[in-house]
């Protein structure tokens, strides 16, 4: 029998479940507390009103709410109790390790960021810290905004600020703004409705998703806690652990279980250069004589990308966008593509889940690839620009939200080991073509100690090829980050609990 | 070729431990340049660490690694003609070492050799690849990589075995790789053969002693289980400060390689010091038999050793390593959790184990915190080759190795895919 019960759909909000794809608007209302006490009272009221996971009756909005380890704290939560989430959300995503692991250096960097940036310890810039983040969704434009409205209207007696308001407003197709489908390929969680649609190789336990379950080391998956005096009224539920593990013992009935439903949440605001984008690719495919060559480019593009701008995964497709496969998510690359000869090894979509490639075997190499999985719930921004290849100073880009359990192990691995990995799968010196941080000018100057005896060729991209791989050289940054934090996702009844305090 | 791995391992004076850390910390700042040991300049020299651990039981220690090719003899002259009066502040702030003003040749090496700590079982990445030849052909590799963009560019690329003949004739057209055509094998036929008859040897003795083997093994397997039923569980470790520390030095070689430190208290009695030794032992017997740049299925580490030290009583490891820390330790968790459980576990706050090698490492997070507790600070770290995997090396070896080598068809298209 499955771990999770249909019953705890109730208590878990409602973007674990689903990205709530037919409210086609969005708007992350960034908040600060300024009154504790009135700022708990206010999450009270609006914890009755959280979206759930339970299968959605047809509905035209949604809402879900996060916290920081800075909300949690200035929500009064006690020091003792706030020390048992994990370390990444307590010291924020900005701390000088992260910035390394995370590409956030340079010009992605948290001193330009325009929000976020909480914790960081050298760099505590109060004016950009975030406490809450409000997650709103509507069927429409005019309903947020009514809803956004009633919202604002409550917030000067609930004692909270509001900081910035990021909005994805409705976008002409599921496309992001360099011309992909995207939302493909997420891991689908045990025991939920969502393996309906899954393979099973992309199906993970519920642990590596929510707090509180067992996760892919048969463990329970780490989950902040309370001591039991603290939790009078019995809010919160017991550890499932409680229950006859190894190691159990009478004192884990002394705790209870704050994060369980509950899991992290990684926000980020990409900005895209689309022209930039969209011109390398031009610039990259001419012919010989000079020529534009549209299919030379579309082809580099999905080179870049994995998959064919309708979705075709290039591993199932390599020739043509074919529209059948636009959402295939069920195959490897180990037996059919081991040498990137398809879809390249450096590729957006190898890299971010490199599937059954790394490893002694497929069943070895897909096992620990999926320890690594997390479930992304990104929306686009701004506007799409009128002629792509003409920069027009109009910010846009990617929401990029995703939701795990253990942010070390799954968000922060992905990003450290495979996007931003010089040495990707026996690659030498390129990182990911699309999101990697590359440096802004390809001659900017390295750092000779660094590069000594090895190649440090930022912006580079190798495409295999029989019998001879072609390198694209002096790729741009086409993607920079603009702000984001680590949230927890409460349960509903951990924002009862937080709301009684 | 031979390389050696070992460490110079001394005492600080206790009233010098606050200053040591201090030049220690200043030389790890900007490690190529730091002005005590020149390692840029030290031409046998693979890695390098000087780690100070501080124990509340056993002292302030210095721990400074080297992994160099060749034996002790040249490797120490070479480091006194090119670091000696580092050496010696260096040194003057351990026990035992003569205070003098200026560095004398025979007192200092005499002391590096009286304090050399030879690992029990140590696993070599690219066997028999000197640092020389790793840079010398990571450049070839690097003009072979852009004379094919050319190829490319130009746009008849042809055939696989065209396209060999157009990097032949470049190579050799280069002065500067005139040694590449002659190539020196990576081991001798006796170094690849003997660890294997060691093995053979071993197998064979104990089984000639099975008799009397069988009623040890019995009476070794009860205390074992008995310790391992009887040991009171792992206490929850508190390391979220410790980390914040450890991670200042990590991560910064573009993420390419890292150095992991730890020292580990072996648990009381001398079943468990005994059982290490010998987990230990066979451990060594096994990794000598590795040339394909593998210890038990871990494709990326390049000099790695365990060491028993304060008589057996604690283990020092020390590794070199490819990707990120927690990489690695996934690494360990799903591809070498056996033979890892068979060491630790001999070891405190290891994850509860039966049988010696089940369970224990497969506790990822819990296994991944004892890790991170018993790791300790490197407070100075050097790389030869900073941008170089153990994947990349090899691959540079091979791209070299059958560069001029005559190759079918498959075996032609499988070189070019080296690139």
């Amino acid at each position: 029998m499955a771990e999770l019960q249909p019953e705890d759909l109730q208590d878990i909000q409602g973007i674990v479940m689903s990205g709530f794809g037919p409210l086609h608007c969005a708007s992350y209302v960034m908040l600060r507390v300024t009154n504790a006490a009135n700022a708990r009272r206010w999450l009270g009221s609006i914890a009755d009103q959280i979206t759930t996971s339970e299968p959605p009756p047809e509905e035209i909005k949604a809402l879900n709410v996060a916290l920081t380890s800075r909300g949690l704290k200035n929500l009064g939560l006690d020091a003792d109790t706030l020390a048992t989430f994990s370390r990444p959300f307590l010291e924020g995503m900005t701390t000088p390790h992260r910035q390394r692991i995370l590409g956030d250096a340079d010009e992605n960097g948290p001193k330009e960021w325009v929000w976020g940036g909480n914790n960081a310890e050298d760099l505590p810039d109060e004016a950009k810290a975030v406490d809450i983040v409000l997650l709103m969704f509507a069927e429409n434009e005019d309903l947020l905004n009514v809803l956004l409205a009633e919202r604002r209207a409550e917030f000067a007696q609930s004692g909270i600020e509001e900081l910035r308001t990021l909005s994805a407003g409705r976008q002409d197709d599921s496309h992001e703004h360099f011309g992909f489908a995207d939302g493909m390929g997420q891991p689908a969680i045990e025991g939920t409705f969502q393996v309906q649609k899954a393979a099973p190789r992309n199906v993970l336990k519920a642990g590596e998703l929510l707090m509180g379950y067992t996760n892919d080391y048969d463990k329970p998956a780490d989950s902040p806690r309370v001591r039991a005096a603290r939790d009078p009224n019995g809010l919160l539920l017991l550890p499932r652990a409680a229950a006859g593990a190894d190691g159990a013992t009478s004192s884990q009935t002394a705790f209870h279980d704050l994060g369980r439903n509950g899991t992290y949440l990684v926000f980020r605001q990409l900005a895209q250069d689309v022209a930039t984008f969209r011109c390398f690719v031009d610039e990259a495919t001419r012919t010989h004589d000079g020529q534009l060559d549209s299919a030379a480019r579309d082809s580099l593009a999905a080179k870049m990308v994995g998959r064919w701008q309708n979705g075709a995964p290039l591993v199932l497709s390599p020739d043509i966008d074919d529209a059948a496969l636009s959402d295939a998510d069920d195959f490897g690359y180990r037996d059919s593509d081991a040498h990137g000869f398809k879809c390249p090894i450096g590729s957006h979509i190898r890299r971010s889940n490199p599937r059954d490639t790394l490893g002694p075997d497929g069943g070895t190499a897909l096992k620990t690839a999926n320890r690594h999985r997390i479930l992304r719930r990104g929306r686009s921004y701004g506007h799409r620009p009128n002629d792509p290849r003409v920069p027009d100073k109009i910010d846009r880009g990617l929401l990029f939200l995703c939701l795990n359990s253990d942010i070390e192990r799954q968000f922060e691995f992905v990003q450290q080991t495979w996007i931003n990995n010089p040495v990707f799968g026996g690659l030498n010196g390129e990182v990911d073509p699309l999101i990697g941080n590359i440096k802004k000018t390809e001659t900017s100057p390295v750092d000779p100690a660094q590069t000594a005896g090895g190649t440090q060729s930022d912006g580079l991209f190798t495409i295999q090829v029989e019998p001879l791989r072609t390198r694209i050289h002096a790729l741009k940054r086409f993607v920079t980050m603009k702000g984001g934090a680590y949230f927890f996702l409460p349960s509903i009844r951990a924002l009862r609990y937080l709301a009684s305090l | 070729m031979k390389q050696t791995i070992l460490t110079f391992t001394a005492r600080v004076k206790p009233n010098h431990v606050s200053q040591l850390r201090e030049v220690l910390d200043g030389m790890g700042k900007d490690v190529e340049n730091n002005g005590l040991i020149p390692f840029p300049r030290l031409k046998l020299l693979h890695f390098s660490s000087l780690v100070l651990n501080v124990d509340p039981n056993y002292g302030a220690y210095l721990v400074f690694e080297n992994n160099f090719d060749g034996l002790l003899d040249p490797y120490l002259e070479e480091l006194y003609a090119q670091a000696s009066p580092g050496l010696h502040e260096i040194l003057s702030h351990c026990d035992g070492y003569p205070v003098s003003n200026s560095p004398d040749k025979a007192k200092l090496l005499s002391y590096l050799r009286h304090h050399v700590v030879k690992p029990n079982a140590y696993h070599i990445g690219n066997v028999g690849r000197s640092v020389v030849r790793t840079h010398d052909e990571a450049d070839l590799r690097n003009a072979i990589e852009d004379f094919l963009d050319d190829v490319v560019k130009q746009g008849s690329i042809g055939s696989a075995a065209s396209i060999r003949q157009r990097v032949q004739a470049f190579v050799q057209s280069q002065p500067g790789f005139g040694w590449a055509a002659s190539v020196q094998p990576r081991q001798t036929a006796m170094e690849h053969f003997l660890p294997r008859l060691k093995i053979a040897i071993v197998a064979i003795v104990a089984l000639l002693l099975l008799p009397l083997l069988i009623p040890l093994a019995v009476i070794w397997i009860i205390m074992l289980r008995w310790s391992e039923t009887h040991e009171p569980p792992p206490a929850e470790l508190d390391i979220d400060n410790h980390i914040r520390n450890l991670v200042t030095r990590e991560d910064r070689t573009h993420i390419v390689q890292n150095h992991f430190a730890s020292i580990t208290i072996v648990k009381p009695g001398t079943f468990r010091r005994i059982t290490l030794r010998g987990v230990l032992w066979v451990a060594n017997l096994i990794a000598r038999t590795s040339d394909k740049g593998e210890l038990s299925g871990i494709p990326s580490i390049h000099f790695a050793h365990w060491s028993l030290i304060d008589n057996g009583r604690r283990l020092l490891f020390l590794s070199n390593f490819d990707g990120s820390w927690e990489n690695y330790l996934d690494d360990f968790i799903d591809k070498a959790s056996t033979g890892l459980t068979g060491i630790w576990t001999n070891t405190i706050d290891f994850p509860k184990t039966s049988w010696l090698v089940k369970e224990g490492a497969r506790d990822g997070s819990r296994f991944k915190a004892q890790a991170r507790d018993k790791q300790t600070y490197t407070n100075v770290w050097y790389s030869a080759y900073k941008q170089l995997t153990v994947q990349t090396i090899d691959n540079n070896s091979q791209i070299r190795e059958n560069l001029f080598t005559s190759l079918d068809d498959t075996a032609m298209r499988d070189w070019l895919r080296r690139f």
